[in-house]
């Protein structure tokens, strides 16, 4: 039994690692900081200066929500990618292949994405304080800790999800993309979920990070445990969904793929 | 000659506008992607208030954002494309010059672009309800060409630069952003803090977009509207100069080291 738990284990690791690696070992230090932060720090200016033209007065609302969206660049992009080019560089056979348990293989390919997540936020939160002059004085650094590990994980249920699409369609990476842009206007990001309007409020409830940003900021505005926790458990609610879903979905294509071979060929 | 010239032209447009159609990335980039951003312009006007969105700014604004979009991928993209699919050493060792495939798929690509804004256009007259009576149409004529020509000056800039380095793609991921962000691409330039947009004055898109926006919001043409297309047309030329300097050192490259798949 801790024979086999050891092999899952190292399977899981080993697999984070070489698909993490594989996905940023061509990559310069420079290539891959712009590629972290330089979309979004631009976007995020960009969507300032829209509300300063429109009149919305609260830009450190579109700053923060920009900032929290960050781990969507590993969660969503980057595993939706580690999956999908499986196929593209043709390893997805030989994956297909190996007797391995598929659920380490698959789930693997999140652990470093959901550390760098993390990571890049931790990075961003003080450049923004810097430049912005957000005050931060009355944080609650356990909560505002547990929330951005949180939203680091939350985000990769749907990156599963788009990886496996990736894997069925040769436009996953620009389905990945508009979903991705997508989440700029439903979960809170740039615009309160309130003041959207009434058909987009309750797509917002079924997205991942939707509650986890809201927790988010009340931990920033230094809120305890008992105001967010209702939110932390719908979001790892949400988030469970979305990974089974996920896992559930690249079984089936996997299935699919064994009976009819064209999984790399599609 | 012409009709050599010519029947290049077609063909190198008519393959290039077949990728295009293909390609859902391109409809995504020309379409999804502005119209989210102009989405978000409107919610938050909506946010605050204002039920109505800017025609100039956040509906023809899209289009804009669409027709660069489109452009700073696909234009940058082709060479690297090329290059993987191993294309660019049969151009290259084709007597028809880079330079000149270039051009033509860079011009296809801004006119593919320009669906964009026809798409804005469409949503500003048949879902927003707007018209265009007030406008000044032979200031947006000459102010759109002046557009059309200023991004097609960037786009072969951007090409050869590309051709230069594998990781030089990171620079052209970079620009999409910033240039829409430093270019007033849904907001008036004049939202920017100054020194932004003294940096934006650098760029030839800024001067034909703030010259199309001022002829949308009727301005007449005076000597203030005057003075803007001759610094678009100026910086644009300084692009295209850039833009043949860079195909040449390309080329020396290409010959001196006999590496081009591997550049």
């Amino acid at each position: 039994m801790i024979k086999r738990l050891g092999h899952l284990f190292r399977l899981y690791f080993f697999q984070a690692w070489f698909s993490y690696r594989s996905l940023f070992a061509w990559s310069t230090p420079f290539s891959y900081a712009t590629s972290k932060f330089g979309f979004p720090f631009f976007a995020m200016l960009f969507f300032v200066f829209m509300g300063k033209f429109v009149g919305f007065l609260d830009p450190m609302f579109i700053v923060i929500g920009n900032i929290l969206m960050m781990p969507t660049t590993n969660g969503l992009y980057g595993i939706s990618m580690t999956i999908g080019n499986e196929r593209q560089f043709g390893a997805m056979s030989y994956l297909l292949g190996s007797p391995a348990p598929r659920a380490p293989l698959f789930l693997g390919r999140a652990f470093f994405h959901i550390l760098d997540g993390f990571v890049t936020v931790l990075v961003a939160l003080p450049i923004a304080m810097l430049i912005f002059h957000i005050d931060f004085a009355e944080v609650n650094l356990f909560m505002l800790a547990c929330c951005l590990v949180l939203l680091s994980i939350t985000t990769t249920g749907l990156g599963f999800i788009m990886g496996t699409v990736s894997l069925l369609s040769r436009d996953g990476w620009m389905f990945t993309n508009t979903l991705g842009q997508l989440l700029y206007i439903l979960i809170g990001v740039n615009i309160p979920i309130e003041r959207l309007p009434g058909f987009l409020q309750p797509l917002s409830g079924y997205l991942p990070m939707t509650r986890g940003i809201l927790a988010t900021r009340l931990a920033l505005g230094g809120a305890g445990w008992s105001e967010v926790a209702s939110l932390l458990a719908g979001e790892i609610l949400v988030a469970a969904v979305y990974m089974v879903f996920g896992y559930t979905l690249f079984r089936l294509v996997e299935r699919a793929s064994l009976s009819t071979g064209s999984l790399d060929s599609i | 000659m012409i009709g050599n010239f010519l029947r290049l032209g077609i063909r190198q447009m008519n393959v290039q506008l077949r990728m295009r159609v293909l390609s859902l990335w391109s409809l995504a980039l020309f379409f999804t992607q502005p119209a989210i951003f102009s989405a978000i312009g409107m919610l938050l006007a909506r946010a605050v208030g204002n039920t109505r969105p800017d025609l100039v700014y956040t509906v023809l604004g899209a289009g804009i954002m669409g027709m660069w979009s489109g452009l700073a991928f696909t234009s940058t993209y082709d060479i690297r494309a090329d290059r993987r699919e191993g294309t660019l050493e049969l151009i290259v060792g084709s007597p028809t010059p880079l330079r000149r495939v270039v051009g033509f798929r860079s011009l296809l690509n801004i006119l593919a672009g320009s669906t964009s804004m026809l798409a804005a256009v469409a949503a500003a007259l048949f879902i927003f309800d707007y018209s265009f009576s007030g406008i000044n149409i032979p200031g947006v004529v000459i102010s759109f060409s002046l557009l059309l020509l200023a991004l097609w000056c960037m786009g072969i800039f951007l090409a050869n630069i590309l051709a230069w380095s594998r990781l030089s793609g990171t620079f052209v991921d970079l620009l999409e952003m910033p240039i829409a962000l430093l270019c007033g691409f849904m907001y008036p330039i004049s939202v920017l803090p100054a020194w932004m947009q003294q940096i934006s004055a650098v760029f030839p898109i800024r001067w034909g977009l703030e010259t199309l926006q001022d002829a949308l919001k009727g301005s007449l043409i005076d000597s203030a509207l005057v003075n803007k297309w001759l610094i678009a047309l100026g910086v644009s030329f300084v692009y295209y100069l850039l833009a043949r300097w860079f195909d040449r050192k390309v080329h020396d490259h290409i010959r001196i080291t006999g590496e081009l798949h591997s550049i």
